[in-house]
């Protein structure tokens, strides 16, 4: 298995940041790259670009195809030939934007300009000549390639970039395990949990749901010296299927009495996702949609008008960045609403959405948005569902809980801190 | 000591301090674009690369470097500094030589002459104390693609897979592929390494022996047998992408070395080697990998080497993948797709994990009701219906057609859904877009057909208000509503083929019809003569075959004679040739039947040959048809070739 490189584009189509094509005619990735902007640019809508382009070859028995993805402002793609598996390149792509984003941060493409010597130096850490992936642990990669700071940047322009390597005092590949930094050392040592919940539903047009699923997800963030040894249990594990782990996490003692045993990894990394199916499963949807939506729409030639009413089912709780979004069908011209509470609302002429954004919905309020929409087409045909989404701070659908974080291999007691967040991405059909 | 020489000595650092700060403000712009302004390169700056790359500062060497990697990534083919890049490799400064190399190792296939020249520094270089320069060294010796240097390239990666440091011996082993590639006939001494490299506890380097062994000697997998049993014990502590490359290997080990598992008739009890469960246990907990790539080679080995009551263990971890991210969701459901035939008992439950969202992406959409088709049984079937009839609504007018084809599938598998499907339908036909009211036509047509042929349902039913007939007078009676002409063609052709009724039952007495003729057929025909002209092709032909079989069931009647030679005249003198061409065929053929169609009322002279009498035209025009054709399987052939890129563009 092996890809046969990345190519990182601005909004623009351009190419920012492209690894060495080899052994491949120069005319390769130009092939690939214009294959993507001519698919965005015929394509009506720009989501609907199928990711894995076939692309015409050069050579006659080797088909290849251009994995494509999103992020931020910026599309990577990954040219694949021959008998790859499309979803290499996409695991490929995923893992190289983790890793930029734990170095830069936030992504976008100015960050990437800014530190594009950085870029350059990481892509060659992690992808060999020959396309296959190299090193990708970021705690491995920080020893080889120093993140961009500001004591680097200020040595660097009084002319003594040389000391910036020596201050690290880790060796590259120094470590005897491969995902975690040797002689680390902190002050405070603390590890963090995030456990961040987000329920995929789908509501049929009487209310009921068709499906809904919630999907979770431990990210920790860890500041201990030395090499500690966790063991990590929860209250509740019982509700918690199809998981999947950091590969620091010893399977077989997951398997055999649901702990987690791990030497985590230095700063930030995902530890585990799982699906919460709670274990008094006797209806098949237990986790309930936490609001309810009333659509009138009425089509006319030439346009429509509608009527939407969110109404909370919370008692307690607010939701936070609640925003609707309607596709109103090709050929859609504008729109004008009236919305209660002075939300905000627009329609996007590029995407043909209209979104609706609320702020804050109070636990039990209600909110509506009246308005009519335009149409080039005779007969418009908006989409058949809502698209709904929204945030629950500081809450959990599974109410998942650490019972208790013991400590192995080091004689400090670490601070633990945990906290959740929920999410929603809820299609409501009218 | 005297204080004041010390005071001074530092107020002229202050001062020299200040000049070079003062002297790059430019680059004081600490916060922001200090390095993007490397990206917009004025000429000049570029000819300056040469001098500052022979400076002896080595900021101005880093700066060059920078400006360097910054045309590359402009796309600028930078190679002609190759000569004096080549110089800095042995640079002091780690930053420096980190840049060079990134250079090297994308121009030494360019310049093969030039980096011959640098090759001791990179023997040098191999036996640096950094692990790091020790394994890029190398990475760029096996780059530079001169065969001349093959066996100096075969003795660093001997060296190299001895090294210490398993990262080492990990890049030594990705340098076989290139070293084989450049020169073949090194294949004996790199196999030699290749088992030593087998050998190797640590598993770090395993996933990259297991390419190089893949490339250098797929064939010879008897090299693997010492090791086979511990490669799949240390499956679990290799890298995630090694454990994808490892397990192909192992998976084509198993697949050519062991014997298969034997299922005994009687029992069903499943019998399977010891080594093969081996790999199959191991590679079991890999399931839970976090990487999508690990996952599906892991379904591969249980779909490839599995006994029958294991391959269902694919469907919950691949299923997993789907909300991870479009792109991964969009490769996945292709393949879940392709390894469909074993699994579908395994994905019925979780069919409401494969539901249409209204934004997903188009080929998503395709391939979800492709399994939701396939996941179709007596106990699931009517809320899969539900969401068929929903998708109707999409926007997307491809998931329109598949939905409503889906609907049809339903109602020929099973049974007991037929009369909700056909309810569903016929609701369709007044809808007012026209791409479901086609498609639903279309469907309509072959459910029509495939109950008039089978005689158990066609009585069963007859009464009831979806009995087969009773469609197809429906649908006469709504000819106008439908514009699409591939529909207005099929229910054109529907009415013609079964507009012949028992003449004994429904006499004369009963309605003031045509005798032999159902009472909706004439006037279908009236109203498609009477918009001939603005038809398309596809239409015209069939109205032509319309007016011949109702002229044959009453070749008597005055108003059906009148009718059809109208549609024959306009046809002759149509602009479509096939068109013209059919009313030539069919007028002809009827001469026996109604001489005054094929004449026009004029009279021509005899053109001789057989007339057919009317038996015999009703023989030709009503009979032999071909069964159903509907592509009615949804692709669920057996080809089972999980993970390649042909089965997904």
């Amino acid at each position: 298995m092996a890809i046969d490189g990345l190519i990182i584009l601005d909004s623009a189509g351009r190419p920012i940041i492209q690894s060495g094509f080899h052994s491949v005619p120069p005319a390769y990735p130009i092939l690939h790259i214009d294959a993507l902007n001519n698919a965005l640019s015929a394509a009506s809508r720009p989501d609907d670009v199928d990711p894995v382009l076939s692309v015409p070859s050069l050579t006659i028995d080797a088909p290849s195809a251009c994995c494509h993805a999103k992020v931020a402002d910026m599309r990577l793609l990954c040219p694949i030939s021959g008998d790859v598996d499309p979803l290499y390149a996409f695991a490929f792509m995923q893992t190289f934007v983790d890793i930029l984003r734990d170095y830069f941060g936030q992504l976008s493409a100015e960050t990437l300009k800014e530190n594009f010597d950085v870029v350059y130096q990481l892509l060659e850490e992690t992808l060999d000549s020959g396309g296959h992936p190299l090193t990708t642990s970021p705690n491995a990669l920080r020893d080889i390639v120093l993140p961009p700071s500001l004591l680097n940047k200020v040595l660097s322009v009084a002319g003594v970039s040389g000391l910036a390597t020596p201050l690290s005092n880790s060796q590259p590949f120094a470590s005897p395990i491969p995902w975690r930094k040797a002689g680390v050392r902190y002050n405070n040592n603390e590890i963090y949990f995030d456990v961040a919940e987000t329920l995929e539903a789908i509501i049929n047009k009487n209310g009921t749901p068709a499906a809904s699923n919630v999907w979770g997800r431990i990210e920790s963030n860890c500041k201990l010296s030395g090499t500690p040894d966790l063991l990590l249990t929860f209250s509740n594990f019982q509700s918690l299927t199809d998981c999947s782990f950091h590969p620091c996490i010893r399977l077989q003692r997951w398997a055999r009495d649901k702990t987690l045993s791990f030497v985590p990894p230095d700063g930030h990394f995902k530890l585990m996702e799982y699906r919460y199916a709670p274990a008094s499963a006797s209806t098949m949807h237990q986790v309930a949609v936490p609001f309810s939506l009333r659509s009138s729409i009425q089509l006319q030639e030439h346009g429509g008008s509608f009527d939407v009413t969110l109404s909370s089912r919370l008692t307690t709780r607010a939701m936070d960045s609640v925003t609707i979004e309607l596709f109103l069908g090709e050929g859609a011209s504008g729109a004008s609403c009236i919305s209660s509470h002075n939300a905000s609302w627009s329609f996007d002429l590029r995407t043909l959405t209209l979104k609706w954004e609320l702020k804050n919905v109070q636990p039990s309020g209600n909110y509506t948005l009246r308005g009519t929409f335009t149409s080039t087409t005779q007969i418009p045909r908006p989409s058949r569902a809502f698209r709904v989404r929204f945030d629950i701070m500081q809450h959990t659908f599974s109410a998942l809980k650490i019972d208790q974080l013991k400590l192995a291999g080091e004689m400090y007691k670490p601070y633990k801190g945990m906290r959740g967040r929920s999410a929603g991405d809820i299609e409501w059909r009218w | 000591m005297d204080f004041n020489a010390i005071s001074e000595n530092a107020s002229r650092l202050g001062a020299r301090l200040q000049e070079t700060f003062s002297e790059h403000t430019r680059d004081l712009n600490l916060a922001r674009a200090s390095s993007s302004a490397y990206l917009d390169n004025p000429e000049e700056k570029v000819k300056n690369i040469k001098k500052q790359l022979d400076s002896n500062s080595d900021r101005e060497k880093l700066e060059a470097m920078k400006r360097l990697i910054a045309l590359i990534s402009k796309g600028r083919n930078v190679s002609e500094f190759f000569a004096h890049v080549v110089k800095n490799v042995a640079s002091h400064n780690l930053e420096v030589r980190k840049l060079v190399y990134i250079y090297l190792l994308r121009y030494a296939e360019q310049e093969p002459d030039l980096a011959l020249l640098s090759i001791n520094t990179f023997q040098k270089d191999l036996s640096d104390p950094s692990p790091l320069i020790r394994a890029m060294a190398l990475r760029v010796l096996s780059g530079i693609r001169v065969p001349m240097i093959g066996s100096i390239v075969v003795l660093a990666i001997k060296k190299c897979a001895a090294d210490i440091s398993p990262y080492v011996r990990k890049a030594a082993a990705l340098a076989i592929p290139k070293c084989y590639s450049l020169d073949p006939s090194h294949q004996p001494e790199l196999i030699t390494i290749i088992s030593t490299l087998l050998r190797d506890r640590s598993p770090l380097s395993a996933g990259s022996v297991a390419v190089a062994f893949s490339e250098v000697c797929p064939t010879r997998l008897d090299l693997l047998h010492p090791h086979y049993r511990r490669l799949c014990r240390t499956l679990i502590d290799v890298d995630e992408w090694g454990q994808v490359d490892l397990l192909n290997l192992l998976t084509r080990y198993a697949r050519t070395m062991l014997p298969r598992h034997t299922v005994s008739a009687d029992s069903g009890a499943e019998e399977i080697d010891s080594d093969l469960k081996l790999v199959l246990t191991s590679a079991e907990p890999l399931f839970q990998s976090q990487n999508p790539s690990v996952v599906l080679a892991v379904a591969r080995v249980f779909y490839y080497l599995g006994p029958p009551s294991e391959v269902s263990k694919v469907v919950c971890p691949l299923l997993r993948l789907l909300p991870t991210a479009p792109e991964v969701e969009r490769v996945v459901l292709a393949h879940l797709g392709t390894v469909l035939i074993g699994i579908q008992q395994a994905l019925s439950p979780f069919y409401n994990r494969l539901l249409v969202r209204a934004d997903d992406v188009r080929q998503v959409k395709k391939d979800k009701v492709r399994l939701l088709c396939a996941v179709i049984s007596t106990d699931n079937y009517q809320p899969l219906l539900r969401e068929f009839i929903t998708y109707a609504d999409d926007t997307d007018d491809e998931l329109v057609a598949d939905a409503i084809r889906a609907i049809g599938y339903c109602a020929r598998l099973i049974p007991d859904s037929t009369q909700q499907c056909l309810t569903a339908l016929m609701s369709f036909i007044q809808s007012k877009y026209d791409v479901v009211v086609a498609h639903a036509v279309l469907v309509l047509k072959s459910l029509v057909q495939i109950r008039l042929q089978s005689p158990v349902s066609a009585s069963i039913s007859a009464s009831t208000s979806t009995s087969p007939l009773s469609i197809i007078a429906r649908l006469a009676w709504r000819i106008d509503e439908i514009h699409h002409p591939k529909a207005r063609a099929c229910v054109l052709w529907l009415v013609g083929q079964y507009a012949a009724v028992e003449t004994q039952e429904n006499g004369a007495s009963l309605h003031a019809g045509i005798e032999g003729v159902a009472d909706w057929a004439p006037d279908v025909l009236r109203k498609s003569v009477k918009s001939f002209a603005a038809e398309a092709p596809i239409v015209k032909l069939q109205i032509l075959t319309l007016a011949a079989k109702l002229l044959v069931l009453c070749p008597t009647d005055r108003t059906l004679e009148l009718l059809s030679r109208y549609a024959f005249a306009l046809a002759r003198y149509d602009l479509d040739f096939d068109v013209r061409d059919r009313a030539r065929m069919l007028s002809s053929l009827l001469s026996g039947v109604n001489a005054a169609v094929v004449h026009d009322g004029e009279s021509y002279e005899d053109p001789g040959g057989v007339t057919l009498r009317r038996e015999q035209v009703r023989m030709i025009l009503f009979e032999g048809k071909l069964g159903v054709s509907e592509p009615s399987d949804f692709g669920m052939s057996g080809s089972a070739v999980i993970s390649r890129i042909v089965g997904l563009t």
